[in-house]
């Protein structure tokens, strides 16, 4: 007879309570009524998020090593899987606001039917007056519950399972912004063929890694790998085509060429949800996957990748001076981030590992804000985001010029922003880490990268309004909410980043 | 028993040059139909050597999942687009080929001497100690113990699945109003409806075509026997003239 | 493993080709032979058989949801099958998985169903 493994119903309760809202959200699409289907669906997923945020935080109180890993060893709850569960959490909640505004435009940013042909009678009667699809709210809860799935997997194959569960909503709620609809749908379809290609890259590491060390839990692969027996060719082999699939996620350089497509063809809300929380969850992935899985290779992985986390934050930098479209600009400003959060990673130890959980909040929360700002900005054919369109907004619209303004200055990492002291962390655990090289690529970034930023700033000030200048339209309370969680976050991290900074410290450590 | 049977042999080295054969031809093949049949043939060869190597659940997952339903879907997905539909030959980037091919070959070429140098002293040892209590139940002590969470997760990309294809491919009816039972007999017993049921279709003698036309008392063909969705034929003079009814030894 | 198992299978194999040469090979022997043009048609299911399919050879796009549900449930079927195999070794909580797994896979149906899915216009 077979017998179940235990499960601790306490500490996987999140994600059971994400799954089944997803489960319920699709009944929900199902069996309510059109018009009250929006805002069920926003209140249900919000409660859902809310719930699963009160059993996260009941968690963290009495996590030991004796009661982290669950499920027959496939999930590990441990503090820092609850941090980023936590993180997650938040950033989707404040993301899953601007999903379900409805003041900017009759029914929302998503298109009612997407298999309505583009351009047709019927697609123009739709964007017209049709409610927005609310699938989103499912497929989101669905995404979400792979996240948290995904930072707290404890073998490879549960994480292989997560991050398909976490990607396969993305592609979809990509194909469907309301306006745009070409550009949109190409991003669907770039996104997952490349993402699909990068998925089996992972799996083949998989592979290689289980021929190696004959299991994928992250404790015998740590085992196997300190002891080193054996041809480790293989086992680092399988961790580089790991990489590649997890690299692809976080858009670092040079597997970040699906990002500035996406993030610009993907309806606002969806690419405000993937900058933040996407990032998040890739990099919980990534570094679960180094600092247990690979730790007891002595970091000998560390010049590749420090390669690949130099040429990231270039890459982003450069190419992000060279846009002319504010989506693209943000699309190229994520890449350099990450690249920014690998260093953090590289710089190992406990200070690489709070900076890196530090870094995704301050950046999820700043990032989630810019996008809902972008929603604002309109004109008669949807948001206006080229870059020229924003110039004189000072003018038009001083508020909002003035917090564009300000999240711009914390993606440039002024003092008294929480980007100033997102990279500060960083940049300080690479330095004591011993990889000061980084640390230099990435300040000469930062400095390329401000230049972009200034200019949105100086046209947004200094121009003139002209006629083509779109007007900003009046937030309803939901994104408002939203721009305003993120303003503050932004402002009261950079100002007193203690609590966070804390908290992520405590959380900073791993049960193998 | 890790030692490798005859009939294994036999069996690799007649299919192995037919899987390679098939990839090579998938990729070369100009008609997508021909690319996704080819790709059957490596998928079928896959699935024999699973069951070879003493995996005969994965090998029968691979034919009936991949060969039968991913395949099935692949040509669909071919008959949407329009099996003729062919991809632009125009590069839009220089060189993106060559580069390409070179990178592809280059990586390939590294993994193979990697995994080779890498396992060339593993000793095999076999699939006997999994597989004590029979393939299947060893896969299934491992999938509803350990993995459990893994595989009820499954079920979420199932839906979101469903939900995406549902999304993208299905579009609501509008405006339609459902016609009753009572209201459709009243029509078709209105004055010039012609209540009985419509003549069958053609002369399956001389062509097997539902779109051909059955004639009429008068010799015209009868349009009211033929769908209205399918073309009507052109007839030939042979077609067209009267048959002789065939009686007695005439 | 064994491969003795699959011998039948491969006697079935060669029966059932030699069946099929056996039947075309004698057929001109025994069989009657009439003339008929029709004969000589390709055969399309009643359709006429074209060069050019109508509309390109392009289907509508609503195969594909039935292609996409006959995959969600094959696969559900895949899970099901060593469910069935070991259902004596796993007792009641490989029951109550299972009866999860297929709750939430008839999630996916009820939605489907409900939007109008199913119906074919």
């Amino acid at each position: 007879m077979v017998k179940l493994p235990p499960m601790d119903y306490a500490a996987i309760m999140p994600l059971l309570i994400l799954f089944g809202a997803a489960c319920l959200g699709v009944l929900i699409e199902a069996f309510v009524p059109r018009r009250a289907r929006n805002i069920t669906q926003l209140l249900f997923s919000l409660a859902a998020v809310i719930a699963a945020m009160v059993f996260v935080v009941k968690r963290a109180g009495n996590v030991t090593a004796a009661n982290a890993i669950t499920a027959g060893g496939a999930i590990t709850i441990d503090k820092a899987a609850l941090f980023l569960q936590g993180s997650l959490l938040v950033l989707a909640f404040v993301s899953l606001l601007i999903f379900g505004e409805r003041t900017l435009e009759q029914g929302g940013a998503f298109v009612a039917q997407a298999a309505v042909t583009v351009g047709s009678e019927k697609d123009k009667e739709q964007a017209a007056k049709s409610l927005g699809s609310t699938e989103v709210y499912p497929l989101a809860l669905f995404s979400l519950a792979g996240m948290l799935l995904f930072v707290a997997a404890n073998d490879l194959l549960t994480m292989f399972v997560a991050l398909e569960v976490f990607s396969l909503p993305l592609y979809l709620l990509c194909a469907l912004a309301r306006r745009k609809r070409l550009l949109s749908q190409e991003a669907a379809l770039k996104y997952f063929l490349l993402g699909a290609y990068a998925s089996a890259f992972f799996l083949f590491g998989v592979a290689l890694v289980y021929g190696y060390a004959k299991a994928v839990d992250f404790a015998s692969i740590h085992t196997a790998a300190a002891v080193g027996a054996g041809n480790i060719t293989l086992l680092i082999t399988g961790l580089g085509l790991l990489a590649i699939g997890l690299l692809f996620k976080v858009a670092a350089a040079p597997f970040h060429v699906w990002t500035p497509d996406v993030y610009q063809g993907a309806p606002t809300p969806v690419t405000a949800f993937m900058a933040a929380c996407t990032k998040a969850a890739a990099f919980g992935g990534l570094i679960r996957v180094l600092y247990v899985g690979f730790d007891g290779l002595g970091w000998q992985f560390t010049p590749v990748l420090g390669a690949i986390a130099a040429l990231t934050v270039m890459v982003g930098a450069v190419l992000a001076v060279t846009q002319t479209d504010l989506k693209r600009l943000l699309a190229y400003s994520s890449v350099a981030n990450a690249g920014y959060l690998l260093i953090g990673v590289l710089a190992g130890g406990q200070l690489g590992l709070q900076s890196v959980l530090f870094y995704l909040v301050a950046y999820g929360l700043t990032v989630i804000a810019a996008f809902a700002l972008i929603t604002l900005v309109r004109d008669a054919d949807g948001e206006a985001t080229h870059l020229s369109r924003w110039a004189g907004l000072g003018a038009r619209s001083p508020l909002f010029a003035g917090i564009f303004t300000f999240l711009l200055l914390a993606f440039a990492g002024i003092p008294l922003t929480s980007g100033f002291m997102a990279k500060l962390s960083v940049f300080g655990a690479a330095v004591d880490g011993g990889q000061t090289w980084l640390v230099i690529f990435g300040v000469i970034s930062s400095i390329i990268l401000a230049f972009p930023y200034l200019r949105v700033v100086v046209m947004m000030w200094l121009s003139e309004p002209g006629e083509s200048t779109p007007s900003v339209s009046l937030p309803g309370v939901l994104t408002s909410t939203a721009l305003g969680v993120g303003t503050i976050a932004t402002l009261v991290l950079g100002v007193a980043p203690g609590l966070l900074l804390d908290l992520a410290d405590k959380a900073a450590a791993f049960i193998r | 028993m890790s030692a490798v049977q005859t009939g294994e042999i036999i069996t690799f080295f007649i299919l192995a040059p037919l899987a390679v054969i098939g990839a090579l031809g998938m990729v070369l093949a100009r008609n997508a139909v021909h690319s996704a049949l080819w790709l059957i043939l490596t998928m079928l060869s896959l699935g024999v050597f699973y069951i070879v190597q003493a995996g005969p659940f994965i090998g029968m997952v691979q034919i009936i999942v991949y060969t039968g339903a991913i395949m099935m879907l692949f040509l669909f997905v071919l008959m949407l687009v329009g099996r003729d539909a062919s991809d632009s030959v125009i590069e839009t980037l220089r060189g993106q080929k060559v580069v390409g091919t070179l990178l592809g070959v280059g990586l390939a070429g590294l993994m193979a001497t990697g995994i080779y140098q890498a396992t060339r002293d593993y000793t095999v040892v076999g699939l006997e100690a999994a597989n004590k209590d029979g393939n299947v139940q060893g896969l299934a002590k491992l999938i509803f113990t350990n993995y459990v969470f893994a595989f009820e997760v499954t079920s979420a990309l199932l839906i979101t699945a469903a939900v995406g294809a549902m999304i993208l491919a299905h579009q609501e009816k509008s405006g339609v109003k459902a016609v009753g039972q009572v209201a459709k007999m009243r029509e078709r017993f209105l004055p010039g409806n012609y209540p009985g049921p419509k003549p069958g279709p053609g002369v399956f003698a001389t062509s097997n075509s539902v779109a051909t036309p059955a004639k009429l008392p008068d010799g015209n063909p009868s349009q009211r026997s033929i769908s209205p969705i399918l073309p009507t034929r052109e007839l030939t003079a042979a077609e067209k003239a009267d048959k002789p009814t065939l009686t007695g030894g005439a | 493993m064994s491969l003795s198992a699959y011998v039948p299978i491969v006697g079935l194999f060669a029966l059932a080709g030699a069946f099929g040469l056996f039947s075309v090979a004698a057929a001109p022997f025994i069989g009657p032979r009439r003339f008929n043009r029709a004969k000589l048609d390709a055969y399309e299911c009643g359709i006429e058989p074209t060069p050019q399919p109508i509309g390109g050879g392009r289907f509508p796009v609503k195969f594909y949801l039935t292609a996409m549900l006959f995959i969600v449930f094959d696969i559900e079927i895949i899970f099901l099958y060593p469910w069935a195999v070991s259902f004596n070794m796993l007792g009641v909580f490989g029951f109550v998985e299972m009866v999860i797994f297929i709750i939430t896979v008839f999630i996916a149906y009820t939605y489907v169903w409900r939007r109008g899915g199913l119906d074919w216009d």
